[in-house]
């Protein structure tokens, strides 16, 4: 756990995160339209509701689409030993997972229509009691290492 | 060997109508006093009647219906009135059959037996309400693969079929005299008092108001003296039901090892028993409440994976209601040597560890102290004391948080408001975190996380701030990878 794992997680999981966040934006653009719509037709309602709306909007968009994904993907690094896998994620709080071998469970793949878009898709390792994912993997990578480690994971197992 | 489809004890007919008046009650009990406070009694005793009918009727035709059928290594059951459901549970399935008899039960000799299977969807598992006792311990010790104990344990039924010896590895009961100390320590009269006042504000809106009006205003009434010796009578009151509840719960509490799995028999009124396979143990913990520490008194329990929650609520397995600390020790060589309770050498959190504790009890009550420092200074003092209160709380989980590692074994000790020691096994561990931000990074600091099945799906582990070496150390102890 002294040194970092050694692989990145696809170039283009920043374009999918993006665009994640652009859509997500979406959701407070409306809110604050829907403000100043209703100050306009309605003279009680301040006009500063929307303001402050259209502040908050712009920070977030800016933060989430612009500022997290970047950092997000230099921090995530995975390696698959044979013995385990070894996670490494996090901005603020940078967390090492290791996740033996023989405690996998299942290995499953999973894409939504973003992530199809780019051709990635997202790795999830399940042990009994916890679930740990590698997002934003190219696809053919994806399904390789689930096949390895499902392979790997399939080592006698004592109960649970 | 294959046997006869067969028809539960006649007495299951009975559990099936409280079952039903029980679970129709809460439903029913609106209406009722609906209608008694518009005086319908008409209506109520006719409705009542046809109600009872039906529950009588559906009764005894599900007993009717309900057939189990014991095979060579599998039990059917066939149940449902108008739907019918074949179940058929194979004897690899089953992770263990427990014996029960309320006091229904135990007057007539009959047996409840309950079958669990592994994983999580309860829905699987089978439960026959009512069987002859000698046919109960027939139909597990068909069903369980090793064909062994149980027997001797059910000192007050007459034994049944041949004995099979299997070997008691060790065994260890409770005395009355613990038990009575157990239930006076339980601090389960706060329960109670939960459960009191649940109780009165359900009933509150029958009580006439004239009746609740006078006892009001006779309260009131009273010198401040005489309320507080009131207080304290219920209080009394109340701890003594605690005492008896602990009292009837774990009555005779005995756990017995043999080689592959615990078993437990416990209570007064309601005798229960359970196995425990070991490999189904996933941690075994040491908890000391607040009350019992001092005292030097601990309790110990096993965290065990199981998707029955519905059986009982409780988080953990207790295996022994109350203990001295210093037989902790013995008692895990006699009866779990797989475990070691071994605290010398227990490694610490670090100094710097000591105002992360601090600011995060602490923030919110300090911050909750300003605002109304700010604004009404002279009730200033009452978030004043919670803050200092939440710091000694901080100071004490500080002290307690440690760990220790062994050849096969982490110990992790915690606190949150009961120091709790929990043992757990190397491949027990289902994964292992190790968190920093920025703050550790440059502190050296790490907080670990690692998890354990347990009955909710999991239990984690969490050592907030421990120094970096000692993380490291125990990811390399933890680590499975054979190169590096």
């Amino acid at each position: 756990m002294r040194e970092q794992p050694n692989e990145r997680i696809a170039t283009d999981a920043v374009k999918a995160w993006q665009l994640t966040a652009h859509l997500i934006a979406i959701i407070p653009l409306l809110l604050t339209i829907a403000a100043f719509v209703v100050s306009y037709y309605f003279e009680p309602f301040p006009y500063w509701v929307g303001i402050i709306l259209a502040v908050i909007t712009i920070l977030e968009w800016g933060f989430t689409a612009f500022l997290i994904p970047k950092l997000r993907w230099k921090r995530w690094r995975y390696q698959i030993y044979d013995q385990e896998v070894y996670i490494q994620h996090g901005i603020l709080i940078v967390t090492r997972t290791v996740v033996p071998m023989i405690r996998v469970q299942h290995v499953d793949t999973q894409q939504g229509p973003i992530l199809k878009k780019y051709g990635l898709s997202t790795l999830e390792i399940s042990t009994a009691a916890t679930t740990h994912e590698i997002p934003a993997l190219l696809e053919e990578e994806a399904a390789d290492l689930r096949d390895q480690i499902s392979e790997l994971a399939r080592v006698e197992q004592d109960d649970v | 060997m294959m046997s006869e489809p067969k028809r539960l004890h006649p007495a299951a007919m009975i559990f099936n109508i409280i079952q039903s008046i029980r679970q129709s009650i809460f439903g029913v009990l609106p209406l009722v006093i609906l209608a008694v406070g518009n005086d319908a009694w008409f209506y109520v005793i006719i409705g009542a009647s046809v109600l009872a009918a039906l529950i009588i009727i559906f009764s005894v035709l599900s007993w009717y219906r309900y057939t189990y059928q014991l095979e060579e290594d599998q039990i059917r059951i066939h149940q449902g009135i108008l739907i019918r459901k074949k179940r058929t549970i194979s004897k690899h399935r089953i992770q263990s059959i427990d014996l029960s008899q309320n006091i229904i039960h135990r007057i007539m000799g009959l047996t409840k037996v309950q079958i669990e299977t592994a994983g999580s969807d309860h829905r699987i598992d089978a439960a026959l309400s009512a069987v002859k006792m000698a046919e109960g311990k027939k139909i597990h010790d068909q069903l369980k693969y090793k064909k062994q104990m149980m027997e001797e344990e059910v000192e007050d039924v007459e034994a049944a079929g041949e004995e099979s010896i299997a070997e008691a590895v060790a065994q260890r009961k409770i005395t009355p005299n613990a038990l009575l100390v157990a239930g006076s320590t339980s601090g389960s009269f706060g329960i109670i008092i939960g459960l009191f006042g649940l109780v009165f504000s359900q009933f509150e809106s029958v009580i006439p108001d004239r009746f609740y009006n006078q006892v009001t205003e006779w309260l009131f009434s009273q010198a401040a003296q005489i309320l507080i010796i009131f207080a304290i009578i219920v209080l009394i009151l109340l701890w003594i039901l605690g005492v008896l509840a602990t009292i009837i719960q774990y009555w005779n509490f005995t756990i017995t090892r043999y080689e592959k799995e615990l078993f437990i028999t416990r209570g007064l009124l309601e005798k229960k028993q359970s196995t425990i396979p070991l490999k189904r143990i996933q941690a075994v913990g040491i908890k000391e409440t607040l009350i019992r520490q001092p005292l030097g008194l601990a309790t110990m329990y096993v965290e065990i994976a199981s998707g029955d929650i519905s059986q009982n609520q409780e988080m953990h397995t207790l295996i022994f209601p109350l203990l001295r600390k210093s037989q902790v020790k013995s008692f895990l060589q006699e009866l779990l040597p797989e475990y070691q309770y071994e605290i010398e050498g227990m490694t610490k959190l670090p100094k710097k560890a000591l105002p992360y504790y601090l600011i995060r009890s602490a923030i919110l009550p300090l911050i909750a102290t300003i605002v109304i420092a700010v604004m009404f200074f002279e009730f200033a003092w009452i978030p004043l004391i919670i803050t200092f209160l939440a710091c000694v709380y901080a100071y004490f989980q500080f002290k307690a948080t440690g760990y220790l590692l062994n050849e096969n074994q982490l110990l992790v000790q915690s606190r949150t408001l009961s120091k709790d020691t929990a043992l757990v096994q190397h491949k027990r561990l289902q994964s292992f975190k190790k968190k920093q931000h920025i703050l550790h990074r440059k502190q050296n600091l790490a907080t670990i996380d690692t998890a354990i099945l347990n009955k909710f799906m999991g239990r984690h582990f969490v050592v907030k701030e421990l120094t970096v070496e000692d993380v490291d150390k125990i990811a390399d102890w933890y680590s499975y990878r054979i190169d590096s």
